[in-house]
């Protein structure tokens, strides 16, 4: 404690600044928003929005409220980043285990593809596939048929889906249930394999289960699942499933330049694994894939995992560059909100409030994950 | 035998190159199976790369009207709007004025990249580029007709967005990773911590809109800012929080003993901050530091999102003609190689400092 007199007068100082800066912008914004008769209120949240977005997980339409509208943007980010996360984890671990495989190609196929996405922005990539996604892809009327199940145009990828009714709802109860049950299962097995030693099999006997508790209702007529194709009508398909090339194309560039960062992290993962650690595995005469699965990933997850996490968040940030090949995500909605209604102060508070309620769930999920593999120091 | 050895007639044995080769790409039955995959992906790629580029392409100095029946890259393209790819809608006869502006910044950035030149000079040759930079884009002194920002295009603008944006935001990071790391002010702390946490809880793209449309709002009536200014500022605050965040990882490495042997000494704060903690932090987070920057420069090209015309937007301003629809690959393979280089620069120097210290 010393020099107390002077920490304080330096406090105060800056905090006085701080207090008189934002006194004076708050007066100015208050002012330049009087000027055109808008006072800060969060009431056209309830407002008809008037316009529609491409697509969404909820039923929006144009005469949907502004506040309907941004939640399916808060979806449509999430389902996004999602599907980034998962394509960039995939692609990621592949490339960063070739990167360390000792394979001569491999390793420079690897290294190849880590260059290349480290010295490209991820917009270029994304506008470049947009781009020749679209000239590639045929437009609507000539669309490729897969077997009369998918469509494939420059414009979404359409393919059937089971109408809504009971037989969807059982078919996504039994989808949530297949994880839960392989869990608690799994934990189940891993118990009783740690006090008997007798290793029962999981995986292969839950998802047979699942796929009879599906299959077998329809054989008996007890419960039917009603398909609704996609059928072209006019310009466009009606009817069946859809998902836009927008969308395909984000996933594509995201996971593809997340890729590349996510292998540098397993490549460095793996290198902190000791060598001793491989050598044993070779002893005891593992093969590659056993050796990655049973001794080496378990250990390099343990390194990986805080930066894993940094860069899922990274990943769900960036997926707000879906504003440039126009898909409807948060900051995409916002924007259109904000030219609409000139609320600029208080649509951008709603979505950097949800942006850092998104930052704080998942880096609070990944502490919890982190405080489980990490090593226990006694 | 023993004659053999007698006459040190015992060599190692030679392996030819086929043997060597055999046993890199087919040593197992996996390598194998790796090659063979690996092989096809490979040939499959380089074909199409080399009938694109090259066998299908129409050569450079034949005209336009060849490349509507070819099915590979128009080099004619890149030819007719390479300028207009650089330097945008910056009217034509003045365009040497943004290649000598680009190439003043390029020279600042290779000068500051020497590290026998990194010290107090570096600040007064930043202050001289930045106004020789403004000067040239600009003009409307005596023998430079001016030119208003709206028509500052292509690549000065990704330059200078990014450039200044990150010598700005340097000396803010850092006083923010000092904020952040002491414990003898709370509120500054405190402040420093909010600042740090909300910029990197965001995307950038919402700092860049929070400059857009927030900003304008909070100036007072009779000043309008022109948006290439309210860009550098969003990217400045945007780009200061993640330098903090790497300068205070240096910072936390710099042993205690280093802080009590300053005070020891009778240093004021600011002595031991500049003397002694500072120079050794900013040595073990250079990495990071290069790192971030790296990714800042990258990440210059959202400005497109929110109507800034850099390169990429001058890119697509390009094949927008309707005449030159088809060639938009080719004019983002244009901005991608620029990208490439540079960042590849960037990476290597950073690669051969971290040689160069360690």
């Amino acid at each position: 404690m010393r020099l107390p007199r002077s920490q304080f007068f330096w406090q105060l100082l800056v905090v006085g600044i701080l207090v008189w800066l934002g006194y004076v912008l708050a007066s100015n914004i208050e002012a330049n928003l009087a000027k055109s008769n808008i006072v800060l209120s969060f009431d056209f949240l309830s407002g008809q929005a008037g316009f529609d977005i491409s697509e969404s997980l909820l039923p929006v339409s144009s005469t949907s409220s502004y506040g309907s509208v941004i939640l399916a943007g808060v979806l449509n980010t999430l389902t996004l980043a999602f599907c980034c996360i998962i394509g960039a984890t995939v692609i990621g671990v592949l490339m960063g285990i070739l990167r360390t495989s000792g394979h001569y190609l491999g390793e420079r196929v690897a290294g190849f593809y880590i260059e290349i996405t480290r010295n490209l922005p991820k917009l270029l990539i994304l506008l470049a596939l947009y781009l020749a996604m679209v000239t590639a892809l045929p437009v609507v009327r000539e669309s490729w048929s897969f077997f009369g199940l998918v469509q494939i145009s420059n414009r979404a990828v359409y393919f059937p889906v089971i109408e809504q009714g009971i037989g969807l709802y059982w078919v996504i109860a039994m989808l949530v249930i297949w994880p839960a049950a392989l869990l608690i299962l799994g934990r189940v097995a891993h118990r009783i394999q740690e006090r008997t030693g007798i290793r029962y099999p999981v995986v292969w006997p839950v998802s047979i289960f699942i796929l009879a508790m599906i299959a077998v209702p329809a054989t008996t007529g007890l419960i039917e699942y009603p398909l609704s194709w996609p059928v072209l009508r006019g310009f466009d398909f009606a009817g069946g499933g859809r998902i836009s090339v927008q969308f395909l194309v984000l996933v594509l560039a995201l996971s593809i330049y997340h890729g590349g960062q996510v292998a540098e992290l397993v490549r460095g993962a793996i290198q902190s694994v000791p060598i001793g650690q491989f050598e044993a595995a070779r002893a005891s005469g593992l093969s590659f894939a056993q050796m990655t699965r049973l001794v080496i990933l378990p250990q390099a997850v343990r390194a990986a995992v805080p930066s894993m996490g940094n860069q899922y968040l990274n990943i769900t940030k960036n997926t707000s560059i879906a504003l440039a090949v126009g898909y409807s995500d948060l900051v995409s909605v916002m924007t259109t909100s904000i030219n609409q209604t000139f609320r600029p102060i208080e649509l951008m508070t709603v979505s950097m409030g949800v942006y850092l309620g998104i930052c704080l769930i998942v880096s609070w999920l990944v502490n919890i994950y982190n405080a489980r593999v990490q090593m226990v120091r006694a | 035998m023993e004659q053999t050895l007698r006459t040190g007639n015992v060599t190692a044995p030679t392996i030819s190159p086929v043997t060597i080769w055999r046993k890199r790409l087919f040593g197992t039955v996996r390598d194998s199976v790796l090659t063979l995959i690996l092989m096809a992906v490979i040939i499959a790629f380089v074909r199409v790369a080399v009938d694109w580029l090259f066998l299908d392409a129409v050569t450079p100095w034949r005209d336009r009207a060849a490349c509507a029946a070819a099915t590979g890259a128009c080099w004619p393209f890149l030819v007719e709007k390479h300028r207009l790819i650089l330097f945008g809608t910056y009217p034509w006869e003045h365009q040497w004025r943004p290649l000598v502006a680009s190439l003043l910044l390029i020279a600042g950035v290779v000068v500051s990249m020497v590290p026998r030149w990194q010290d107090k000079r570096l600040a007064w040759l930043w202050i001289c580029l930045a106004v020789g930079f403004t000067v040239l884009m600009r003009g409307g002194v005596p023998g430079l007709e001016y030119v208003q920002p709206e028509r500052w295009n292509g690549l000065p603008v990704l330059l200078m967005l990014a450039i200044f944006g990150l010598v700005f935001a340097f000396p803010l990071g850092i006083a923010l990773a000092l904020a952040r790391h002491q414990d003898q002010l709370p509120a500054i702390r405190a402040i420093a911590v909010l600042w740090i946490e909300l910029v990197r809880g965001v995307p950038m793209i919402m700092v860049l809109f929070l400059g857009l449309f927030v900003l304008p709002l909070m100036m007072p009536d009779d000043i309008t800012l022109n948006p290439l200014i309210t860009t550098m500022i969003a990217l400045v605050i945007f780009h200061s929080a993640y330098f903090a965040e790497s300068v205070r990882g240096g910072l936390q490495t710099v042993p205690c003993g280093q802080y009590e042997a300053a005070d020891s000494q009778g240093l004021t704060w600011l002595q031991k901050t500049r003397l002694i903690i500072l120079p050794q932090a900013l040595k073990i987070a250079m990495p990071g530091i290069l790192n971030t920057v790296l990714g800042a420069y990258k990440d210059t090209s959202l400005v497109v999102i929110i109507g800034i015309h850099d390169i990429m937007a001058t890119a697509k301003m390009s094949f927008s003609d309707p005449v030159w629809q088809r060639y938009g690959l080719e004019a983002y393979l244009f901005v991608g190689a620029w990208f490439l280089a540079t960042c590849w620069c960037l990476s290597s120097y950073s690669r051969w400092l971290e040689r160069r210290t360690s």
